[in-house]
């Protein structure tokens, strides 16, 4: 399903292709993990799941070079879209065509270890994205004092603060050479000083031909960092357009809303009302 | 098939690193680390040698050699396969984030516990030396079982992982498997209380098999018979087979139970 390092590209501009996925999760109110369960619900005929559609016949294309916000509520889809690009969640519909190597940093902690220390996590991290440790040592001098975890270089991450993991974690996706870098949420938990010097090495890279994918909750950044972006509601993509227009629709439709405790009693309707009249538009 | 041998290759380091990692992790603060897989199969030997050695002494020759090298294979075969049915819940928090080949978790805990087999020769070879059995050129054929246990073990743990991703409770079960398992292989008891007739059936037991043709090589000093050399391969290849299908097929409904 996910093509990498193929050039079978009419177009060899564009390096992420979304061809109308859909991805569905199961939703069962008992998730059966044991056998009696199994069993018993499977007696009783309830094994049937509730279909759940976390994202909803999305297209994209993403050229090479080019910095793309997904910018949308929780819940909206956002990661997941991320991983399915990213190739760890299959698309249960749709194609997914990828041209060139992803450094995924989903969650902050992108593939790290907790019980292990910073210095096996960078060795670890760059095999999984395929480097050999000897290259991964010519770069590691840089990924530390980028990080700036000098001094705590042999401690297990699960004792760093989530400022120090997001950071290790950023220098580490950066410094991979990877053509593609997904960030989902990496800058939010880092100081000022440091989200400056993070979107300093990010326009360095997109200057460079590195693509990004960027999520963030904050629309200033998105509006600093990325040339387009798209809003996802509900697993769909509400609106497409420069980062300047859809920010502001997006900062818009959050002042319009009603704040979150009142919305309890009305929730779906009110919503998803909302929703459809975006979509029109 | 060409894609498959360039992901390999591709995610190798990885492989390695992972092994590095679940190695460290497993004698985590342990004084003795790595020393305890020798010392523990060691210490059952002479705990299994005195219990049993009454019994079994006059018909099997050098016995704790002979239970030593059941228990090599056995252990291998059954830590190994639950290390890998395990293997996706364990990494979880990686599979999650990244996109790595899932059957490489298999692969990582199937060789930590081979290493660990590797370790617990040191200990069997010294043990064989102290009380005496005759070192012959058949040992060097030693890597034939050890490589064909790997191959079913893997096998086995693949499809196991299959399902026990979705059935956490296939990881109890088997520990009840594992009872019976240990009981019905011919490990501290020697394989001639069994009738004559009945022999045939301990054929089915891969992991007797196995044990046999080790003892051949390295206790009897025999090359085993060609009959076992084949049907241990077929085990070993017909595994591997069936565990690598179950879990294409499975995989790609793993990270909704992770």
């Amino acid at each position: 399903m996910l093509e990498k390092n193929n050039n079978r590209f009419a177009n060899s501009d564009i390096c992420i292709d979304v061809n109308d996925i859909s991805v569905m999760f199961n939703l069962s109110k008992n998730r059966e993990e044991g056998v009696k369960e199994y069993i018993i619900n499977m007696l009783k005929g309830k094994v049937g799941y509730k279909e759940f559609w976390a994202l909803r016949n999305i297209s994209l294309q993403v050229k090479k070079g080019d910095s793309l916000a997904l910018i949308g509520r929780n819940g909206s889809g956002k990661s997941t879209l991320l991983k399915t690009i990213a190739g760890i969640i299959n698309p249960t519909r749709g194609t997914i065509k990828v041209n060139g190597t992803i450094a995924p940093l989903i969650e902050i902690s992108g593939g790290f270890d907790r019980s292990l220390s910073a210095r096996e996590n960078i060795y670890l991290s760059g095999a999984m994205h395929g480097h050999t440790k000897k290259y991964m040592k010519k770069r590691f001098d840089e990924i530390v004092d980028f990080a700036e975890i000098e001094k705590f270089i042999d401690v297990p991450l699960k004792n760093y603060s989530s400022g120090m993991v997001s950071r290790l974690g950023f220098a580490v996706a950066t410094c991979v050479n990877a053509d593609i870098i997904i960030a989902d949420e990496v800058l939010s938990v880092g100081d000022a000083k440091f989200r400056m010097k993070c979107e300093k090495r990010i326009s360095e890279m997109l200057s460079g031909g590195t693509t990004i994918l960027f999520v963030s909750h904050s629309t200033a950044q998105v509006k600093k960092i990325c040339k387009k972006a798209i809003w996802l509601e509900k697993g769909k993509v509400l609106e497409t357009g420069t980062a300047e227009e859809i920010c502001d629709h997006y900062n818009q439709y959050i002042k319009s809303t009603p704040s979150k405790p009142r919305k309890l009693a009305v929730e779906s309707g009110s919503e998803s009302r909302l929703g459809r009249s975006k979509i029109e538009r | 098939m060409k894609k498959g041998i360039y992901e390999f290759m591709n995610y190798f380091p990885f492989l390695k690193e992972i092994i590095k990692r679940d190695f460290k992790k497993k004698y985590y603060k342990s004084v003795l680390g790595v020393a305890w897989s020798m010392l523990s199969p060691l210490l059952m030997m002479i705990v299994i040698t005195i219990v049993f050695s009454t019994l079994f002494r006059r018909t099997i020759p050098h016995y704790p050699a002979y239970w030593f090298s059941g228990n090599l294979i056995f252990c291998f075969v059954f830590d190994g396969s639950a290390a890998a049915m395990n293997s996706m819940i364990h990494n979880a928090s990686l599979i999650k984030k990244m996109k790595i080949p899932n059957y490489f978790f298999c692969i990582s805990a199937v060789t930590q516990h081979f290493i660990t087999m590797m370790f617990s020769l040191i200990p069997y070879v010294a043990v064989s030396f102290v009380i005496g059995v005759p070192m012959n050129m058949h040992m060097l054929l030693l890597p034939v079982p050890i490589f064909m246990s790997y191959i079913f073990t893997l096998g086995l743990g693949m499809f196991l992982c299959a399902y026990g991703t979705f059935l956490r409770d296939l990881n109890y079960l088997y520990h009840v498997v594992r009872r019976v398992w240990i009981y019905i292989t011919p490990i501290f008891y020697p394989i001639d209380i069994i009738p004559s007739e009945f022999r045939f059936l301990w054929d089915l037991n891969p992991v007797y098999v196995y044990i046999n043709i080790f003892r051949d090589l390295a206790i009897k000093g025999t090359m085993p018979s060609e009959k076992m050399l084949i049907v241990g391969t077929c085990y070993s290849l017909l595994m591997l087979g069936l565990g690598a299908v179950t879990f294409k097929e499975k995989e790609e409904r793993f990270f909704l139970y992770i």
